[in-house]
């Protein structure tokens, strides 16, 4: 008779604890070690191949923040997100939208606009980096049907920043507008009546009632474009025909952060400065991350 | 139930048996020598295969296993490997351009020395073995050279007006200049195909042919900006690429490999070993279209790689001993004569089967002949330690050029900063 209270007051406090601690120690293991790890790596000489070459202080941040090449990459990074994350978001929604209203066949098409995501990133950067190939590309080609020069797409800036947008936005498009159907899907259906009752045009309504109906879901794929986003990695890395060797193209004028990390610590094996842009860049996800979380908040107006 | 339990004890009693048996067997053997697995990374094409097996039927306790990977991948793995302490082949390959690199973590590799490899050092030509070492430590034993060589598209020349034959047309190009003088030419008789692949092979052959590059010889000091072989490279291969006629295309890129298929241009400084990548990246269709001369300038080596032992590895006297027969004599022989891997030890390129060889994909050029001739004259090459991380920003600027982003006069100076902001 003693037992049973004990046991079950036990079961309604660790059991839940048990149901969510592998998650943390997964994270723990996974997470905040290597967060850590990487904080002390960044404090340290350590070159990757021969070790710990003693403790160095800020020395790694001092010559960070006085590199031209770390803001090169930083400008691009956040260039190229703009680039893909606007237009890409607003073609989510408009997905979203499309694929909301009765369709024929609509699982068809649902799984349709997941299917660029699960193709290997790998794959697509290498068909992309052939599509916009100088000399034999198919995008060149489509151009100079309609009597467009061809363009050098890894050369300039502006060119080769479209070209990997354009590569981040068919991965991610289509799974933003399934996340966003689907908690579109769970918007009370008397507000679009009532917006029906008003008068509402069909674009009125979507503004006014479905998105900030998905506001959550709206922030929380804003949060996590901006994070994956500011990580840019494999896309561009890829788009340079050096494949693995290349850093962003002859003037680094596509070098994203992550591939200027690579750059250091596995192609010049200096572990100590990778390390401290890692953390620097994790210090500018976060920000950017909060900022863009504000943002959508606040021109996203309240509902509830 | 009791029937089923008789088998069931009866196979106990077997299994038991079988390993009372097999213990006795192999308590035997096992006293002379154990199994032991042996896996030996290379990267691109050794041409190792056969010699594995050959291997295997003269040593029937060794298993050897290749692993290739990529160029870059092989390397850039190596160097985590080493890291972690763990992963590392038992035998790994490592190319020449890599070598000063690996050249400061001596402690992570078998002195070679130690099961006496210096006894071997008057196989190899002096500069090879030079390479391998580090003061006492034997870092890693030569397999193949890149002796240097131009190759052609006999078709492309000729369309052009000029001498396709090998002696005429080395006889036009002597020097670099002459080589650049003959590309403006070229350019003009046929506009829309380029003469060289890119400014940057150019510029590497033209290096590889100077005693020192970067780092200056005497004491690793940083040079590039008072080294007249340095500039002069950079402002001949820049020029070339600045009037656009190269193809602009990086080797070994899958746009270099489309632009040796469609005959996009029609000269490459080839080093022995680029020959195999050209006739796979051109294909049958273009096989007789391609021959080989003596490349402008003096005779020099790009590439050529070396087997080293990591000291991970679990059986470093049988990786020490697996590295040493395949770059003994008679293997590197076979290599030549079966894949066409340049020997880099007198004995061999001098043989005369290995001197007569030619090459039908590229017109039954003289490939023996060409390459081990120009082995014999060559000087060594000078790599500073950080050479590796200094090299890619002067590729960058000449890519620059080529993509008419920068002149010769702004890319010069712009890579020479960039270069000394890596080495700060």
């Amino acid at each position: 008779m003693l037992r049973g209270p004990w046991l079950a007051r036990a079961d309604r406090r660790v059991t839940p604890i048990l149901f969510v601690a592998p998650f943390f120690l997964i994270f723990l293991v996974f997470g905040l070690f290597p967060l850590l790890y990487t904080a002390w790596i960044s404090l340290r000489d350590w070159q990757l191949i021969n070790g710990d070459g003693g403790f160095v202080g800020l020395v790694n941040y001092t010559k960070l923040f006085a590199d031209p090449n770390f803001y090169n990459a930083l400008v691009n990074t956040v260039g190229i997100f703009l680039l893909a994350a606007i237009p890409g978001m607003l073609a989510s929604l408009g997905i979203a939208a499309l694929l909301n209203r009765p369709l024929r066949g609509a699982t068809w098409w649902r799984t349709g606009v997941l299917l660029p995501n699960v193709v290997s990133v790998a794959a697509v950067g290498l068909v992309f980096g052939q599509l916009f190939g100088r000399d034999y590309g198919v995008v060149n080609w489509a151009l100079g049907l309609v009597g467009v020069d061809p363009v050098d797409w890894q050369a300039s800036t502006w060119s080769s920043h479209l070209a990997v947008a354009s590569m981040v936005m068919w991965r991610w498009t289509g799974y933003n507008a399934l996340i966003y159907l689907s908690a579109m899907q769970a918007v009370p259906d008397e507000r679009y009546e009532a917006a029906e009752l008003d008068g509402a045009s069909r674009w009125r309504t979507l503004w006014s009632i479905t998105v900030p109906g998905i506001r959550p879901t709206l922030v929380f794929t804003v949060v996590t474009a901006t994070v994956s986003g500011l990580q840019l990695f494999a896309e561009p890395q890829l788009f340079d025909t050096s494949g693995v060797a290349g850093t962003g193209g002859s003037d680094r004028q596509f070098q994203t952060l992550t591939m200027y990390l690579y750059e250091k610590g596995i192609g010049h094996y200096d572990a100590g400065y990778a390390a401290a842009i890692a953390w620097v860049l994790f210090v500018i996800c976060a920000v950017f991350a909060l900022v863009n979380f504000r943002l959508v908040r606040r021109f996203v107006g309240h509902t509830r | 139930m009791t029937v089923s339990r008789v088998p069931v004890s009866i196979f106990v009693v077997l299994a038991a048996l079988s390993l009372v048996v097999s213990g006795c067997s192999s308590a035997a053997p096992a006293a002379s020598a154990a199994d032991v697995d042996l896996t030996v990374a290379t990267f691109g094409e050794f041409g190792y295969g056969p010699l594995f097996a050959e291997y295997e039927q003269a040593h029937p306790n060794v298993h050897v296993k290749g692993r290739v990977t990529d160029f870059d991948t092989h390397h850039k793995g190596l160097a985590t490997q080493l890291a972690t302490g763990r992963g590392a082949a038992d035998v790994v390959a490592i190319e020449e351009q890599y070598l000063p690199t690996y050249r400061q973590s001596l402690d992570k590799f078998v002195d070679l020395a130690t099961y006496g490899a210096k006894d071997l050092q008057n196989q190899w030509a002096p500069w090879k073995w030079a390479q391998g070492v580090s003061g006492d430590h034997v870092l890693g034993l030569g397999t193949d050279m890149g002796s240097l060589a131009l190759c052609y598209r006999r078709d492309l020349i000729a369309a052009a007006g000029l001498p396709a034959d090998r002696a005429a047309l080395a006889k036009l190009m002597p020097t670099w200049q002459a080589y650049a003088d003959v590309a403006e030419r070229f350019a003009k008789a046929t506009p829309d195909v380029k003469f060289a692949d890119s400014a940057g092979t150019i510029y590497t052959a033209m290096l590889n042919q100077a005693p020192e590059n970067y780092f200056s010889q005497v004491d690793d000091s940083f040079i590039a900006d008072r080294n007249p072989n340095v500039r002069n490279a950079f402002y001949l291969a820049g020029g070339i690429g600045a009037k656009g006629e190269t193809a602009g295309v990086t080797p070994y890129t899958q746009p270099w490999t489309v632009a040796i298929k469609q005959g996009s241009f029609a000269t490459i400084a080839c080093p022995a070993w680029l020959l195999t990548q050209i006739r796979e990246a051109g294909g049958a269709e273009n096989s007789g279209k391609w021959d080989v001369t003596t490349i402008p300038g003096a005779s020099g080596n790009q590439g050529g790689s070396f087997l080293t032992v990591p000291k991970q590895g679990k059986h470093p006297k049988e990786a020490y001993e697996l590295a040493r027969w395949l770059t003994a004599p008679e293997q590197q022989k076979k290599l030549f004569l079966s894949a066409g891997i340049l020997p880099s030890e007198p004995a061999v390129y001098k043989d005369p089967q290995v001197v007569a060889k030619t090459d039908p994909y590229f017109s039954d050029a003289p490939v023996g002949q060409l390459f081990a001739a120009s082995a014999d004259t060559l000087r060594p090459n000078y790599r500073g330690l950080r050479d590796a991380d200094v090299r890619p920003e002067f590729g960058r600027a000449l890519g620059r050029i080529e993509q008419q982003k920068q002149t010769v006069e702004v890319a010069w100076p712009d890579a020479l900063q960039q270069a000394r902001g890596v080495l700060k």
